[in-house]
């Protein structure tokens, strides 16, 4: 009785989705659990070429955990460049600095929050006589992973620092005349053994879904720069096709958007930790309670064969193919209805991040492009007879099911199955709070580049934005080098003579 | 008397200064002396004629050899000068007093910067240029360079001798052997030949060696190199057909006119020769189906394009364009070649096809209908050697006070087309300077010669200034490539080499904003007067003049400071976004396009009018406060850079066997090929780690004790022969 027959309108937005009569669709939306952040932290991985990128030396003021990695009972946490004091008393919210090269116990406390992190010992090395020969400071902290990751978020909050490259203390060392040459052959094979480690970790990780998103992110920012850089230096003697900035533009836009709600999601913390969230959405009465009671195998939502029997946001935690995740039901999406319903209609789009734009980008985005990940299920199949005619063939990649029968829920099952290995990658491996700090300074630092990137303006200064923000995402990813530029620049356009 | 009989005639070029050659050719007493200079530059192109007016005007007894005195200047196959990235080298290459902007402000038959709209970092200054013009006016200033020699003459080797041991390499050139067997010795030697080494002409299935293959003297000086170890690579290139002027229809064709007014090259040129309204339009076309139907139907017919050596990533032919880029339509730029030239320089038509086929394919094109072919398009290859085997001040690593420069080290002109000439047949009887006669001329009418483009002027300059250098002992000049176009491009070359002639573009360029065509001589003009001497005094007052007015300019415009709703009332049609009460200074608000210094001036006529004055000051002041901003971070990033370079590496290493320090198998090879001279070029060759690098560092400071320890011992006796030069060439 699930399945009455009485057809969904096809809502506006959806025009050219116009669906064969008796299906219905849902759109199921993964959303990424902030903790899954895991990507090494240290060295670039494999690229020297990049000089865009930031030069060791320059005046920035470093950090990095100088304790070995995993967990210990203190580990040590070190600064070195012009805003140590300053990063000191920032944290340790004090107006003067401790007694210099004296051990102080004192409460470290994240500037944003105010939220206490750790009672920690600190000690004030002013240049030059410190380890690099800058100003120095060393935290030793209590060595559990959310401490670390806690007061290395901390630092990275503090304008002017940024996280350490592989060798980038040594390096500052040696330029100040800190090490002697037995000294550096020993870093040496430290910072080489780190790297190794690192690069191992690095391919480990770059199968996980933080590399896959940050990879994909790199390669579409790549593409936006390269088409800019080619209309820089090709646009006047060489057609290049029509509308290749505005192109550029939408790229850039929709990464700004993958970005920021990534990091707002990073950022917010506490939001399913444990889970992928899974959001069912759709025309009204096309069966979305009835597939979230089927997932969930027990009666979460009441169904009906009205239209509109859904009106909030109903959320379960279900065990989704192994998988903790979190399943929302949401309201069908019309107009014109009552005030309750609307609200529900509301809080259905807001909770998919206004599903207008969900569902249009259906057709036009592969899922591996966001993190906003779709599958489009057409359900009541049972409707369809044999001899009939199929779904319009120019849908998107869709599944079909039918609720009633439960025919095409194992195709169903191993299609969610994938889409959350691929959201939540493997849990066990590996901890990702020591990186993620690392992590967070680029990724917030690629988005506060693209704000800059304004086409209609000198195109110079926004390609410049725009190159800014690869660097941050290569530092992630690794490449980043200029031949990349001009292998898709030929490769995408006639450029000759 | 060697030189009455020999293979040339001596040139005098400076009547006023040295009157070295004809004092000697004159006087019986002198003979039979065997003729010395300082530096000696074999190729009369455009790199030779740069490297050899550098030469001499930083002090060097220079002397230019060059196949024939009256084909100096000739332009390559493409009959334009600068663009997008090359208009930066050009500028950058007049901040060093070279040549050929001045030449270009004095030849030119259309004007235009390109990229107007898209910001001043990235104006490409370009212009078509007038051959026989070119050719006059760089005959006139080459053969009125004071200290500057030019003879005929084809050279047969190189002379070489014990190395110096105070540096590496097999041993050093100290002069050359000319095909009649005469000598000619000098301190230094730049080698500007352009594609001398197995040059091969395609046209459809035929193909022909580029001049004279069994040639004893070029094979003499191509054996010698390869005998010493260099290490050749091969590329191949191409070049349209000449069409007859009269014989296009131009009224069909979208017209482009040239910039009015005209933006000269040089910064010491306010104006160029002709007025706008004199100069010559291009025109447009595009292709078509029946283009790409013809280039497909006969690609059976068409060598080069199947030949597998190895062709550059973009689109080097026509034929290229509708093999990756099928369906589309392509443009033709029509191109004037002179004043009273009826020749059109079809830029974007470069083919290899069989002759009679090219008319065919070129009068399907619309506007071309009737259109005749003049001279054939056909295709190059040719061998070059790979250009990690010189330094930044581009000596080679293996022959002492050797240098090459242009073509040979694997760089293409303006468009490929203006390399690639030079080693067709014409090119050679016109460049390649060891050829001292040409059999083989396979084109009928010798439209092209010289080395070409900017590439390789800009490797001129740069080589000219350091074999003058290396004679007087200073250190060399070497750009940055966080100093100038010039810099990125032969660091780029020197530490990753090339698989396809390299062309300059603003995107492989890291600090495009801070290396602009507007401040080249700030960048450039300082450097080159104090530490390569290669500046005249009154270029280098004028940028020293601009450079003191820039920031007083600019201090003066942050230390004006308005609340947003004044500025809104002094400059009505700005709108200032600002939601902060905070003062605006005037800076930020000449940050805004319809802002310039004028509209600002008019507002705050104290203490700016005066910056108004002088037009170039006040556009520069606009361009340096629209990229503010940004500067600053780059300026951080730059420094950082440069601390790396500031990094020597010693240049004695033997990266293949020294023990003291672990580098793997892999890193040592890369290193030992490219031989980085800095920790900066160092850790830019893909493959080096950072622990090799910190490895590196540590070499650095060995050299750095080692040095220190040096200057304390006492002066040797070459230190005080060196001394006792210097005063001799002072007095």
């Amino acid at each position: 009785a699930v399945n009455k027959a009485e057809e969904p309108q096809n809502p506006p937005q959806l025009g050219h989705l116009a669906i064969i009569k008796p299906l219905v669709y849902l759109t199921l939306r993964l959303s990424l659990p902030d903790a899954l952040i895991r990507l090494p932290s240290g060295s670039r991985l494999c690229t020297r070429r990049s000089s865009g990128a930031a030069a060791p030396g320059s005046g920035a003021t470093i950090f990095a955990l100088s304790s070995g990695q995993g967990r210990c009972g203190i580990a040590v946490i070190r600064t070195s460049g012009p805003s140590s004091g300053h990063a000191l008393q920032i944290l340790t919210a004090a107006r003067d600095l401790p007694p210099a090269r004296h051990a102080s116990l004192r409460l470290l406390s994240d500037p944003r929050s105010g939220e206490p992190l750790d009672r920690a010992l600190v000690l004030w090395f002013p240049g030059p006589r410190s380890f690099t020969g800058e100003d120095c400071v060393e935290f030793h902290v209590h060595g559990g992973p959310a401490v670390v990751s806690g007061v290395l978020q901390a630092l990275g909050s503090v304008p002017g620092l940024r996280p350490a490259e592989a060798g980038e203390f040594t390096r500052r060392a040696f330029a100040n005349g800190k090490l002697n040459l037995t000294e550096v052959e020993g870093l040496a094979d430290l910072i080489h053994a780190e790297t190794e480690a690192q690069r191992r970790q690095a391919l480990r990780q770059l199968d996980g879904e933080l590399g896959h998103l940050c990879r994909g992110w790199a390669e579409t920012l790549t593409k936006a720069l390269a088409h800019v850089e080619a209309y820089i230096d090709f646009g006047e003697d060489d057609n290049l096709e029509e509308g290749v900035l505005e192109q550029a533009d939408i790229e850039v836009r929709a990464l700004e958007v993958a970005l920021g709600a990534h990091l707002r999601d990073a950022r917010r913390g506490q939001r399913l930790r444990s889970g992928a969230h899974v959001v069912v959405t759709g025309p009204p009465n096309a069966g979305k309670s009835s597939l979230v009671n089927l997932l969930s195998r027990k009666p979460v939502s009441i169904v009906s064969p009205e239209p509109g029997t859904t009106r909030d946001v109903l959320e379960t935690p279900v065990d989704l193919a192994g998988f903790p995740v979190l399943l929302s039901d949401t309201a069908g999406l019309r107009e014109g209805v009552g005030p309750v319903e609307q609200e529900g209609v509301r809080r259905a789009r807001e909770s998919c991040n206004f599903l207008a734009t969900v569902v249009a980008s259906v057709g036009a985005q592969s899922p591996s492009d966001s993190s906003q990940r779709l599958l489009l299920v057409l359900n009541k199949s049972d409707l369809l007879s044999p001899e009939g005619p199929g779904p319009r063939p120019d849908l998107p990649p869709h599944l079909l099911l039918s609720c009633l029968t439960g025919e095409g829920l194992d195709g169903l099952l191993e299609a969610l199955r994938k889409e959350l290995a691929a959201v939540c990658g493997d849990p066990s491996t590996g901890s990702p709070l020591l990186t993620r700090a690392r992590h967070q300074h680029h990724l917030q630092g690629c988005l506060d580049a693209l704000s800059h990137y304004k086409p209609s303006k000198d195109l110079a200064l926004a390609a410049e934005a725009l190159r800014v923000a690869r660097g941050h995402l290569t530092r992630l990813t690794g490449g980043g080098g200029t031949e990349e530029i001009l292998d898709i620049i030929f490769r995408d356009f006639c450029v000759g003579k | 008397m060697f030189y009455l009989r020999g293979c040339g005639r001596w040139v005098a070029a400076s009547f006023t200064k040295q009157q070295f050659p004809l004092v000697r050719l004159s006087s019986d007493s002198a003979a039979p002396r065997t003729p010395h200079f300082d530096v000696i530059v074999i190729g009369g192109g455009h790199a030779g004629t740069e490297a050899a007016t550098a030469a001499a005007r930083c002090g060097s007894r220079t002397l230019l050899l060059t196949h024939r005195v009256d084909t100096i200047g000739q332009m390559s196959c493409n009959p334009s000068f600068g663009g997008i990235g090359k208009g930066h080298l050009m500028r950058e290459v007049d901040a060093l007093d070279g040549l050929c902007s001045r030449i270009c402000d004095q030849s030119g038959v259309h004007y235009k910067v390109l990229n107007r709209r898209k910001g001043p970092a990235v104006w490409g200054l370009r212009a078509q240029i007038d051959r026989k013009l070119y050719k006059q006016n760089m005959q006139k200033e080459i053969l009125n360079t004071p200290l500057l020699t030019v003879q005929e003459g084809a050279v047969e080797d190189l002379i070489l001798t014990e190395p110096e041991p105070e540096h590496t390499g097999k041993c050093r050139v100290s002069g050359v052997v000319l095909v009649d067997g005469s000598t000619v010795y000098a301190e230094s030697v730049i080698l500007t030949t352009g594609t001398f080494l197995r040059g091969m002409i395609v046209i459809g299935l035929e193909m022909h060696p580029a001049g004279r293959l069994g040639d004893q003297p070029s094979i003499g000086l191509a054996q010698t190199l390869e005998k010493l170890g260099f290490v050749v690579g091969r590329l191949k290139t191409g070049t349209p057909p000449r069409i007859a002027k009269d014989s296009i229809n131009f009224s069909i064709l979208n017209k482009q006119t040239p910039d009015n007014p005209s933006v000269p090259f040089s910064f010491t040129n306010e104006t160029v020769w002709i007025k706008p309204e004199d100069q010559l339009p291009c025109y447009l076309t595009y292709t078509n189906p029946r283009v790409d139907e013809i280039v497909l139907n006969n690609l059976h017919l068409n060598s080069h394009v199947k030949e597998t050596t190895r062709g550059p990533r973009y689109c080097p032919s026509i034929e290229s364009k509708v093999l990756r880029f099928p369906n589309r339509l392509h443009q033709v730029w029509l191109e004037p070649e002179g004043m009273d030239s009826d020749l059109i320089y079809p830029q974007g038509l470069s083919m290899t096809l069989p002759t009679e086929l090219q008319e065919k394919m070129i009068t399907c094109i619309r506007g071309l209908e009737k259109a005749k072919v003049i001279q054939p398009g056909y295709g190059v290859q040719y061998d070059y050697l790979d250009p990690r085997q010189i330094t930044p001040s581009l000596e080679t690593h293996l022959v002492q006070r050797l240098f090459f420069a242009g073509q040979i080290n694997g760089t293409t002109g303006y468009e490929e087309a203006a390399a690639q000439t030079e080693s067709c047949p014409v090119a050679r009887l016109e460049c390649s300077d060891m050829i001292s006669q040409v059999q083989a001329i396979l084109l009928p009418q010798p439209s092209v010669a010289g080395t070409a483009g900017m590439h390789h002027n800009t490797q001129g300059v740069i080589a000219g200034i350091n074999a003058s250098l290396r004679v007087s002992r200073k250190p060399p000049f070497v750009v940055s490539r966080t100093e100038g176009y010039i810099g990125v491009l032969i660091d780029d070359l020197t530490t990753l080499g090339t698989s396809e002639p390299y062309r300059m573009f603003t995107s492989r360029v890291e600090f495009r904003l801070s290396l602009r065509p507007d401040n080249a001589d700030i960048r450039l003009t300082l450097r080159g007067y104090k530490d390569a001497g290669c500046v005249s005094q009154q270029r280098y007052e004028r940028a020293c003049w601009m450079k003191s007015s820039l920031e007083e300019g600019i201090s003066v415009l942050k230390s004006i400071e308005f609340s947003s709703s004044k500025w809104k009332n002094l400059i009505p049609e700005v709108s200032i976004s600002t939601s902060r009460s905070l003062p605006v200074r005037a800076l930020d608000v000449l940050k805004y396009e319809e802002v310039d210094m004028d509209s600002l001036a008019k507002a705050v006529p104290e203490p700016l009018k005066k910056y108004t004055k002088c037009r170039e000051l006040a556009e520069r002041l606009k361009i340096e406060a629209t990229y503010e901003s940004v500067l600053f971070h780059q300026l951080q990033e730059i420094k950082g850079v440069q601390q790396d370079e500031a990094l020597q590496l010693p240049k004695d290493i033997d990266y293949l066997t020294i023990r003291d320090v672990s580098l793997s198998h892999e890193v040592r090879e890369k290193l030992h090929f490219s031989r980085p001279q800095t920790i900066g070029a160092a850790s830019r060759i893909p493959g080096v780690t950072p622990a090799a690098i910190i490895n590196l560092l540590r070499f650095v400071k060995t050299t750095q004790q080692r040095q220190a320890a040096m200057n304390e011992s006492p002066k040797t006796d070459q230190c005080l022969r060196n001394a006792d030069r210097l005063q001799e060439r002072q007095l």
